[in-house]
């Protein structure tokens, strides 16, 4: 790539996915059906300090093509990115939000806001979405470090953007973590009130949707858990995360498989 | 019928050579120098906003003296290109080698091809790690480049900064000797600059991943008492 010098009236300006897409190096929009394997369950749970995230790991195709996907990344320090649907796009879109969101600070010398950042991924999602079967659905999930408040964001297949000031999940496993959260979910909810019903959440998806990995205890590999609070992005170890899976297990166990067990 | 007259490539190399040299010394100097643990870029500039140095990768930083927009857009162009080369490749891929013969290239298609040549002087500034040296590219108004091994002077009064700096330069070893060094060899025997009029940023690992810092005037002023 040659030095991308630009006239006034054709800058593409601090937007990293207008100039890719001016020299050509973001993906074309037409493509054909290809198979390729497809990410799933993600949910966003707010609480008093900020935002918990739980998303499991498996990437499934015509059989599990992956059982340690990371669907969750850290966009920038206080923000969060998650991904469903076709994990090619998905990986790519997670790497266009990183990137834009610090190119757009180093062109300007200031942070995006969080709105900012939400708005910003709408039309990237909507030209994905609408030209290509390869659909791509992300969650965003920040510290408004202005407000001083954790924000979720979800997205429609068009790349509408809509915030959600309780919970939100994407993935084909969204009926079952949704009906847990609803159940679970209070205003009051502090972070390990949240852990432990992202947690429950997660474990629902996973037991009832083929393409939602749950906790996995031959392998050692469990679903990824985030808080993103004052402090930014922080990733829960995994030994944090095994005993959380474990015990909600445990209790599935003691009430005789009966779903209405695992909670307390 | 037109007339055309004829100018010797002297002269008006000559003569090009001198608009850009006022030019640039019109604007106020800049330093930027190596310390045991990075790289040093200190501007005289009186606007908090309207900034001479700046981020362009994880371990490149950029300077420019001279006119403000000139630079300004190549400072853009550098974000984009070092961004877009990360993003097509590796991160490891971003080298300020090829950044600054970029620079060079342009600077020197438009001191023989433009209307006429950019009024800058600019500095590439890489931090090393394993793959690759510390390294200080200056890049003059015509584009020529050059390699300098501990500190480079960009500006009008390139010449005399550059005296005061090199008298104290081998004892020089941490941030805080280097800025001292730096501020009085850009003030001169007369002068004090104010921290408020001087612009500070550093590449330094401090274990992440960017390793641009912008010093605050507070943390500026603590580091010249």
């Amino acid at each position: 790539m040659g030095l991308p010098l630009y006239d006034a009236h054709s800058d593409p300006g601090p937007s990293f996915f207008h100039f890719a897409q001016s020299v050509g190096i973001a993906s074309s929009e037409r493509t054909n059906t290809v198979e390729s394997p497809h990410a799933t369950t993600v949910i966003a749970v707010r609480y008093d300090a900020g935002v918990v995230m739980v998303g499991d790991r498996q990437a499934t195709g015509n059989y599990i093509a992956s059982r340690d996907v990371r669907k969750i990344e850290a966009a920038d320090r206080f923000t969060a990115i998650a991904i469903s649907g076709t994990a090619a796009r998905g990986i790519e879109f997670i790497r266009m939000a990183q990137l834009s969101f610090e190119h757009y600070e180093k062109m300007t010398d200031s942070a995006l806001s969080l709105e900012g950042k939400a708005n910003y991924l709408s039309p990237i999602i909507q030209r994905n979405n609408l030209s290509t079967p390869l659909i791509v659905i992300p969650l965003l999930a920040g510290w408004d470090t202005s407000h001083r408040i954790g924000r979720i964001f979800e997205y429609d297949g068009a790349g509408g953007c809509y915030e959600r000031f309780d919970f939100a999940t994407i993935g084909s496993g969204t009926p079952f973590a949704e009906s847990a959260l609803r159940l679970g979910f209070r205003t009051d909810l502090d972070r390990e009130g949240a852990l432990e019903l992202g947690a429950l959440a997660l474990y629902e998806a996973g037991d009832n949707d083929p393409s939602t990995g749950g906790p996995d205890f031959v392998r050692n590999i469990f679903p990824m858990m985030v808080t993103i609070t004052e402090q930014g992005f922080q990733e829960l170890d995994v030994d944090d995360v095994a005993a959380r899976f474990r015990s909600i297990n445990d209790r599935r166990t003691q009430s005789g498989g009966v779903a209405g067990g695992t909670l307390r | 019928m037109s007339n055309y007259f004829y100018v010797s490539p002297e002269q008006l190399t000559k003569d090009r050579a001198e608009f850009a040299q006022k030019g640039i010394a019109r604007g106020r100097s800049m330093v930027a120098a190596t310390y045991e643990n990075g790289v040093l870029l200190v501007a005289e500039n009186p606007s908090a906003s309207l900034n001479k140095i700046s981020e362009i990768y994880d371990r490149i930083a950029f300077a420019g003296a001279g006119k403000y927009n000139e630079f300004d857009r190549l400072r853009e162009a550098g974000i984009r290109w070092a961004d877009g080369t990360g993003f097509t490749y590796s991160r490891e891929d971003v080298d300020a080698r090829a950044l600054a013969n970029y620079y060079a290239q342009h600077l020197g298609d438009m001191f023989t091809e433009g209307q006429k040549p950019l009024e800058v002087e600019i500095l590439v500034a890489q931090l090393g790690n394993k793959i690759r040296p510390t390294k200080l590219y200056r890049i003059a108004y015509e584009g020529t480049i050059s390699d300098e091994p501990r500190f480079a002077v960009l500006g009008g009064d390139a010449e005399a900064i550059r005296e005061r700096f090199a008298a104290n330069e081998e004892s020089l070893h941490s941030l805080q000797e280097t800025l001292t060094n730096a501020v009085s060899a850009l003030a001169g025997p007369d002068r004090v600059i104010a921290t408020s009029d001087l612009e500070v940023g550093i590449l330094e690992d401090r274990g992440a991943r960017r390793t641009f810092l912008r010093l605050t005037d507070e943390q500026v002023s603590e580091l010249l008492r």
